[in-house]
């Protein structure tokens, strides 16, 4: 398996453990009827700490055994299945926005659209390293 | 639509049984993506083709072979 390809895993893998649990936090507050009193704003700002610690220390762990493999620029195949992922999660981005934007005139609340519109790009982000990682394994 | 085969395989073996990855830092990719091309999953682009091609001194249409009839 490639550097690349571990670093999808590793993106998609951390962003559904932490904004699962940011999300899961989100449904049990709008499931107890806390919307108007959840500040989602400290716990979101821990999400991205985290996230971007877990993300960096995974990234290291796998660069470590082959430093020049991970220090070595995309090749052509890389870029390509880069380019393929971001076609895949634009389409999700797109349509959660749609979404989102409709969703907006039901529940017209600052915390249904911000956690909505956060929610899509989680999704989105995911995508596209899922994408990555289904184009690796079919190797483009 | 078809197929591009190639004979890199034989040709690493024909070149003192070059590896994978000595292929790879020859024209630039990693070793996966070399790995790819051999087992016709990938098809390199015509830069990379030449490249390659170049490694083993041969012709491109003695490294890749399209076949119009082929999946």
């Amino acid at each position: 398996m490639s550097f690349r390809e571990k670093s999808a895993w590793i993106v998609a893998g951390s962003m559904l453990v932490v904004y699962g649990f940011y999300f899961w936090m989100i449904a049990k507050a709008v499931a107890a009827g806390q919307t108007q009193s959840f500040h989602y704003g400290s716990l979101l700002v821990q999400a991205v700490f985290a996230l971007v610690l877990i993300q960096i220390l995974f990234h290291i762990l796998v660069a470590v055994p082959k430093p020049a493999e991970a220090r070595a620029p995309r090749d052509e195949r890389d870029q390509l299945i880069a380019l393929k992922a971001i076609r895949v999660a634009f389409i999700a981005l797109s349509l959660g926005v749609v979404l989102v934007s409709f969703s907006a005139a039901v529940y017209p609340s600052s915390f249904f659209i911000v956690n909505g519109l956060l929610f899509v790009l989680v999704l989105s982000e995911t995508v596209r390293a899922a994408s990555q990682i289904v184009y690796y394994r079919r190797s483009a | 639509m078809g197929a591009i085969r190639n004979d890199i395989r034989r040709l690493r073996f024909e070149h003192g049984e070059m590896t994978q990855q000595e292929l790879a830092e020859k024209i630039g990719v990693t070793r996966q993506t070399v790995n790819a091309i051999e087992q016709g999953k990938y098809s390199p682009s015509l830069e990379a083709a030449f490249r390659i091609a170049t490694v083993f001194g041969r012709p491109l249409e003695d490294v890749f072979h399209y076949s119009a009839n082929e999946r």
